[in-house]
């Protein structure tokens, strides 16, 4: 039952987590922890990295975000490059617009949940879903266990600092702007006089051009391709 | 990476690459291994104190029965421990909500008294405050021997609280109070597998008492 009866696939997505993580600690990230519904799960996985358990273990930056506008706290908050951990389940609107937002907004992204729904694939970049109850994984130890690996496994990498300097990202930030057919996702930072307006996207800003669309207020998310915001996309799922 | 042809300067990086592949090799069975330990101490633990859990489910049932409160304390993990237990109980996903609340919700409370008068009493502090003859303090603590649990639980005696703790290891402190009507021990010295137990014997509690106050609970 739970976690403990989970494949070795599964297993192998809590490592390649834990790498993330870690590589994004040792470029100076911030981990983020939400869990609108559970906000105990969001504290504890905050508190794990911050203050550990072990004696003479690093303390990480890592905090929670608990309160009404996650999306805009997150928004304010997170920089380019952070890692944002869920621990919610598939139906949470928050946290999948949060997940939705977060390549604009250059975040690397963990949802933990359970239950027999999950999020659409490519949701997150990790996404480590429990088969088992929903009221076992939140109140019975099941999530606590998933993030408890996290921690300990990110302390492991930690000890080959070769593997973690900086990964060239396979993401929006690597892809190249005049060259790529596919559209870098982006948010709307500001509208700008002349059919113009400021974006963010991996986190960066930048102004675009959008004569071709019906560009959203600040908040929206578009498609932007060699300087043009070439789509708009919807907030619904 | 590196050019083609180059590899021979480069020896590290190559040997860099192959290790990426070798450390998630370790870690994957790394957390294998540890869910398999986890889910191992859950198991003897929840049967080891069945009958523990059950007695503890019938003294609390009883004093819900007379209108009592449940408080619930901890430190780091454990605080979030102890607030997960009172959202469990005051707002459950099914059975009947009991009125429960957490002593760790309060930062202006925690700063004010841990400020003032110490961390040790941020709790037993609470206690005089806010708790009467049927209430209920349930503490957390993966080593036992948290004195603001051992300080909250000795001020919920005098006043006729019930006392439930948690803990690992080998009970610690909590094992010589003699202020616990209930304790759950965690056999390990694993802070981390001790808290995953303590929250399965958290629930198993909950389960217990919302059985014996007639709420169907079954889950898969």
């Amino acid at each position: 039952m739970g976690a403990r009866s989970q494949t070795d696939g599964w297993w192998r997505d809590v490592a390649t987590s834990a790498l993330t993580i870690a590589r994004r600690f040792a470029s100076g990230a911030t981990l983020w922890s939400i869990s609108p519904s559970w906000p105990a799960h969001a504290r504890h996985v905050a508190v794990e990295f911050v203050h550990p358990v072990i004696v003479g273990k690093r303390a990480l930056p890592a905090t929670c975000l608990v309160g009404r506008d996650v999306v805009a706290a997150l928004r304010l908050a997170a920089r380019a490059g952070d890692v944002v951990v869920a621990v919610a389940p598939a139906d949470d609107g928050d946290v999948a617009a949060v997940m939705r937002h977060a390549p604009a907004w250059g975040l690397h992204t963990v949802w933990i949940g359970a239950g027999p729904w999950r999020p659409a694939p490519g949701a997150a970049d990790h996404v480590l879903w429990l088969d088992t109850d929903v009221v076992d994984a939140a109140y019975g130890g099941g999530f606590v266990l998933v993030y408890h690996l996290l921690w300990e496994l990110t302390q492991v990498c930690f000890e080959h600092p070769g593997l973690l300097a900086a990964v060239p990202e396979t993401g929006a930030e690597g892809m190249c702007v005049t060259c790529s057919d596919e559209g870098r996702l982006a948010e709307v930072v500001a509208v700008l006089p002349g059919n113009r307006a400021s974006v963010r996207s991996a986190g960066r800003l930048e102004d675009v051009d959008v004569t071709l669309i019906d560009v959203p207020s600040p908040g929206g998310l578009v498609l932007v391709h060699a300087g043009s915001a070439v789509a708009v996309v919807g907030e619904d799922t | 990476m590196t050019p083609e042809g180059t590899g021979f300067l480069y020896p590290f990086i190559e040997a860099d690459e192959r290790d990426a592949a070798g450390l998630l090799e370790d870690l994957t069975r790394s957390a294998a291994a540890k869910a398999a330990d986890s889910g191992r101490l859950r198991t003897a633990t929840l049967a080891g104190l069945e009958a523990a859990i059950e007695r503890a489910a019938e003294a609390m049932a009883r004093r819900f029965e007379r209108g009592g409160r449940l408080f619930t304390a901890g430190n780091g993990g454990s605080a979030t421990d102890a607030a997960a237990l009172a959202a469990l109980f005051s707002g459950p996903p099914y059975g009947r909500p009991l009125p429960a609340r957490s002593l760790v919700a309060d930062e202006a409370v925690l700063s004010a008294l841990g400020n003032d008068v110490g961390f040790d009493l941020v709790f037993s502090r609470q206690v005089i405050a806010f708790a009467g003859p049927d209430d209920m303090v349930v503490g957390f603590s993966t080593s036992g021997s948290s004195v603001n649990l051992l300080l909250a639980f000795e001020e919920a005696r005098r006043r006729g609280l019930l006392t439930l703790g948690l803990a690992g290891h080998d009970g610690g402190s909590m094992a010589a109070s003699r202020c616990l009507d209930h304790l759950l021990v965690v056999p390990s010295s694993s802070v981390h597998r001790v808290q995953e137990t303590q929250d399965a014997l958290a629930l198993a509690l909950w389960t217990a008492l919302q059985r014996l106050l007639g709420e169907t609970v079954a889950r898969r």
